[in-house]
């Protein structure tokens, strides 16, 4: 059983169709990229993963159980977490606070508990900062704890993001162009950190990102998408020779 | 000698003796700002934490209000016993107050919804005399506390003094937890919020049942304090008045709901002998604090230790 498995998944704008009988699987402890030019269907596909879209034909099952007619926060609390192309990171919360955020439901306080300042409720909150630290420090970014979100250079957000999409252990880690806006050291250490979770904590990684450089060397499996469907899957250097690749995205 | 929050208490404790300095005119206005208090902190729970524009505030406060006083006319409850259901009361209008946010209706159109919530009650106000007087009104018997008739302005006061001090220390608890958490998180993402597992639909239906229930309480303090309730109490003006106390105070911030309620409430006050003034430096007191502090009253307490700055007060 894969962890992930999409079976001829359609999204449809009126009469636009995005994403087109798209069929893959995904396993734990593999990197998948997912490519293709502007307009190719790629984030449409995250966001029917992650419950944002409906489908309009196929099935999307995680673990087993069929995930696309739940809610994304349904989808979320069953283990797949994504980040953001845009924004996503909470301002007006410190990076700490992000962090407990992504591990709302973790953080076990009643509201009478909340209410009456129970110990409970108060062992809860702070076993959860607890987590969100040690996370940060994993991570190598303990500093930014108590700066407000907002105030952090892009690769920091960028860093906050995935440590807060992290913070719950999901199997699945869905990323949108986690590499835009990155110098390529911060580039490089986002690849280290990707590999390492993906080896020593065997979760699957899906990601879409522009950077061709950095798809090549993070991902396991290349997908490619033009005009909605996928058009070539496989290891990055055999999809590159692919012909119909060559046309359809890098126009050669 | 490191200060911490809880000096906070000094405030309640030391406004104890405050009845010993004060006339019965000035303890009416003190009394007035307490009600303030509940009804700002309540307000912005739902437009400074949830970031909504929902105006249904008005209706939560008459709608607590007229409860109060029908459950004491109508059924001879005594007034403290009308307090908690005044505010489930508001609760339950603060939930029907979310059904349009639950539909996707944000931003200005979420605002004129809610505004129209408001006048809904002021006409039905009007138009169950039976229930509410009509617009001749509703009196609202002294309220009455184990056989003491809460008839000074003193007694008032150190009873809503209590209600104020328990409000705050609640509300502080619930936005200071994961709950909080939520609230902010759905005001600035609310896609990622739903990303991270935050249920939204029921958040939003928590923070205006919680909005409702506190200014419901508001409103059960304000038909004690006044003794008369009018529907024209309820109307535009009141609601400029509540939403002045958080863009004042500060918004988000419990400690600007606080001072916002003292600056919006005691302004008027002070200029009451020269007519005309006091609308007059109640507009320039609006417009010079949002010109000098955007982010309201609160923010100028924070420059002056950080024990002022409220958690969740995000300066630029």
């Amino acid at each position: 059983m894969a962890l992930l498995e999409i079976t001829g998944a359609s999204v449809q704008f009126g009469g636009l169709t995005a994403v087109n009988e798209v069929s893959f699987q995904a396993e734990p402890g593999e990197v998948r990229a997912l490519i293709g030019p502007n307009g190719a269907g790629k984030t449409s596909l995250f966001k029917a993963i992650a419950g944002e879209e409906p489908l309009s034909a196929g099935t999307i099952r995680f673990q087993g159980a069929p995930i696309h007619d739940l809610t994304p926060h349904e989808i979320s609390a069953r283990g797949v977490r994504r980040t953001f192309q845009n924004g996503g990171l909470f301002g007006e919360l410190t990076a700490l606070e992000n962090i407990l955020a992504g591990l709302h439901t973790r953080i076990p306080s009643s509201f009478g508990g909340l209410l009456l300042g129970t110990r409970a409720a108060k062992t809860a909150e702070k076993n959860g900062t607890r987590k969100a630290r040690a996370l940060l420090e994993m991570m190598g970014i303990p500093h930014v704890a108590d700066q407000w979100a907002r105030d952090l250079s892009g690769g920091q957000q960028r860093m906050v993001e995935i440590v807060r999409a992290l913070a719950t252990d999901p199997p699945l880690l869905l990323l949108d162009e986690p590499a835009v806006g990155l110098a390529p050291p911060a580039r490089a250490e986002l690849m280290k950190i990707i590999r390492r979770l993906v080896e020593e904590e065997n979760i699957a990684v899906i990601l879409i990102e522009h950077a061709i450089e950095f798809v090549m060397t993070v991902c396991d499996t290349l997908m490619v998408l033009n005009n909605g469907e996928l058009i070539a899957e496989g290891p990055p250097e055999e999809v590159r020779r692919n012909r119909e690749v060559l046309e359809a995205y890098l126009g050669r | 000698m490191k200060l911490t929050r809880s000096v906070f208490w000094l405030l309640p404790i030391a406004a104890l003796a405050l009845p010993l300095l004060v006339n019965p005119y000035h303890q009416y206005v003190v009394n007035l700002i307490l009600v303030y208090v509940v009804v700002g902190v309540g307000f912005n729970i739902v437009v400074g934490n949830l970031g909504q524009l929902a105006f249904s505030n008005v209706a939560f406060f008459g709608i607590g209000a007229y409860a109060s006083a029908i459950f004491t006319t109508q059924l001879g409850i005594p007034w403290w016993l009308t307090v908690i259901p005044a505010g489930v009361v508001g609760a339950i209008a603060g939930c029907a107050a979310s059904i349009p946010a639950l539909r996707g209706v944000r931003l200005f159109y979420l605002a004129i919804m809610t505004l129209a919530f408001g006048e809904l009650m002021r006409w039905s106000y009007i138009r169950t005399p039976a229930l509410t007087g009509g617009s001749m009104g509703l009196t609202v018997p002294p309220a009455e506390l184990f056989g003491w008739v809460l008839e000074s302005e003193t007694q008032k006061f150190y009873v809503f003094l209590v209600i104020v001090v328990v409000i705050v220390v609640a509300v502080s608890r619930i936005l200071e937890s994961r709950i909080g958490r939520a609230f902010l998180s759905i005001k600035n993402d609310e896609r990622a919020a739903a990303a991270m597992a935050v249920p939204t639909g029921r958040y939003f239906v928590l923070a205006f049942a919680l909005s409702g229930f506190v200014v419901g309480i508001g409103g059960s303090m304000y038909a004690a304090l006044v003794g008369h309730l009018s529907p024209e109490a309820f109307d535009l003006v009141q609601l400029i008045l509540h939403f002045a106390i958080i863009m004042v105070g500060g918004l988000g911030s419990l400690v600007g709901s606080i001072l916002g309620a003292v600056l919006i409430t005691a302004t008027p006050e002070l200029f009451r002998d020269w007519p005309g003034f006091e609308e007059l430096m109640f507009g320039i007191v609006i417009v010079i604090v949002i010109l000098f502090l955007p982010r309201g009253l609160a923010s100028l307490l924070a420059r002056v230790h950080p024990i002022f700055k409220d958690r969740y007060l995000r300066e630029d």
